[in-house]
């Protein structure tokens, strides 16, 4: 926004729709105790500005002072749309929380370049890639064929973990915290010889097993770009579809079946990759030794009321 | 040079729209043209729209340029 008094020109009609807004909502509050109110149905503006471009490139507008001549007069017109055609006009929400084009490793020129083909985001390089191709896009903004690559690497959608919630809170019993171990004598550092750490075989990557506690209700997916343009994953565990319950760009929460079985969990990404995961359910742990024993002998022999009247010496027993 | 924000000055302009009480009239629609010195300005990190009706009839060197907004407004009948 800074710039010597000039200002970028989406700032600036930002700036005139606030103002707007804000009458529209004080007309409205006045409706609330007034039997007729206005509303401002539209409203044309003829500004004297200079237009400039700075050294990015961005044309920026700045407002004609006192006394200054040859200014541009610039047009808007601005009018109350319904809700249906700002639905029909404006990018949707799910697009809006894709991760920007600077979290995708792109320079500052590379990502003013494909701004100004209408790709702001990296759900819209991938949309605009599906329906051309990273070649056309290279071609046409001119950034090279690997960066976008890249780009677009860092841009799919991916689960990374799954986390089970923890199911509901059960208080377990507190064990007495054990006096640590009086620290050992220490001896003198003593020399090694270096040891060499034989190669190891690495197993391709595989996504980890999922154990997860009897009883627990969801389970949240962790990664990125999880929420796109292209719509919402798809999980599925045993081939039985699970509802999603909460979805942000970075995480999925989704809602176990009430009868969960262990298997496959299989989550299907809007870009048609598949991550499969194996979900096993922990064994039910018995309860702790002795607990139930204990709590009967105790009843049993707890001196009860009857054996207390036994005793008594009460002289009508 | 002038402080007052657009909304402001367009909220007491709709407010002055309002017929003499027991009048019996009712203003439905109205389209004004009126002349307003607009800026831009910073208050914080935000740019600010200012707009204002003009300090004179008169011009002058030292006052603001003058930009025609016209505007209609409607009865709220919802």
């Amino acid at each position: 926004m800074k710039g010597e008094g000039s200002f970028l020109v989406e700032d600036f009609i930002n700036a005139i729709t606030t103002q707007l807004d804000r009458v529209q909502d004080a007309l409205r509050l006045k409706a609330v105790n007034r039997p007729l109110t206005y509303a401002l149905k539209d409203i044309a503006l003829d500004l004297q500005v200079f237009v400039e471009v700075d050294a990015q490139g961005n044309v920026r507008f700045r407002s004609s002072a006192a006394n200054e001549t040859g200014a541009s007069t610039l047009r808007l017109g601005f009018t109350t749309i319904t809700r249906p055609m700002i639905e029909e006009n404006t990018i949707s929400l799910a697009m809006t929380q894709s991760p920007h084009l600077e979290d995708l490793g792109l320079a500052e020129d590379e990502k003013r370049r494909l701004e100004q083909v209408g790709v702001r985001n990296a759900a819209q390089l991938q949309e605009l890639r599906n329906s051309t191709d990273t070649k056309t896009v290279s071609r046409l903004t001119g950034i090279p064929l690997e960066r976008l690559r890249n780009a677009l690497s860092l841009g799919k959608p991916k689960v990374d973990q799954v986390v089970p919630e923890k199911p509901p809170a059960t208080v377990p019993p507190v064990k007495p915290v054990r006096p640590l171990p009086s620290p050992l004598p220490k001896n003198p550092p003593v020399a090694l010889p270096p040891t060499k750490v034989p190669p190891v075989f690495v197993p391709p990557k595989t996504p980890a097993p999922v154990v997860v506690a009897p009883g627990v209700k969801r389970l949240s997916l962790l990664g990125n770009n999880l929420v796109g343009g292209q719509g919402l994953p798809e999980v599925r565990l045993n081939d039985v579809p699970l509802s999603i319950t909460e979805a942000e760009h970075d995480y999925l929460t989704v809602e176990m079946p009430e009868e969960p079985e262990s298997g496959a969990l299989e989550i299907f990404l809007p870009d048609g990759e598949q991550v499969t995961y194996q979900l096993s359910f922990e064994p039910e742990t018995p309860a702790a030794d002795g607990g139930d024993q204990e709590s009967i002998g105790r009843s049993r022999w707890e001196a009860s009321g009857k054996e207390e009247d036994y005793w008594s010496s009460d002289p009508d027993y | 040079m002038f402080q007052r924000e657009l909304a402001q000055t367009l909220i007491e302009l709709i407010e002055g729209l309002q017929p003499p009480p027991d009048s019996g009239l009712v203003v439905t629609e109205a389209e004004i043209e009126l002349p307003l010195e607009s800026a831009g300005a910073i208050h914080g990190e935000e740019l600010i729209f200012l707009a204002d009706v003009p300090h004179s009839r008169w011009k002058a060197g030292f006052l603001p340029p003058v930009a025609m907004g016209k505007l209609r407004v409607l009865l709220d009948e919802d």
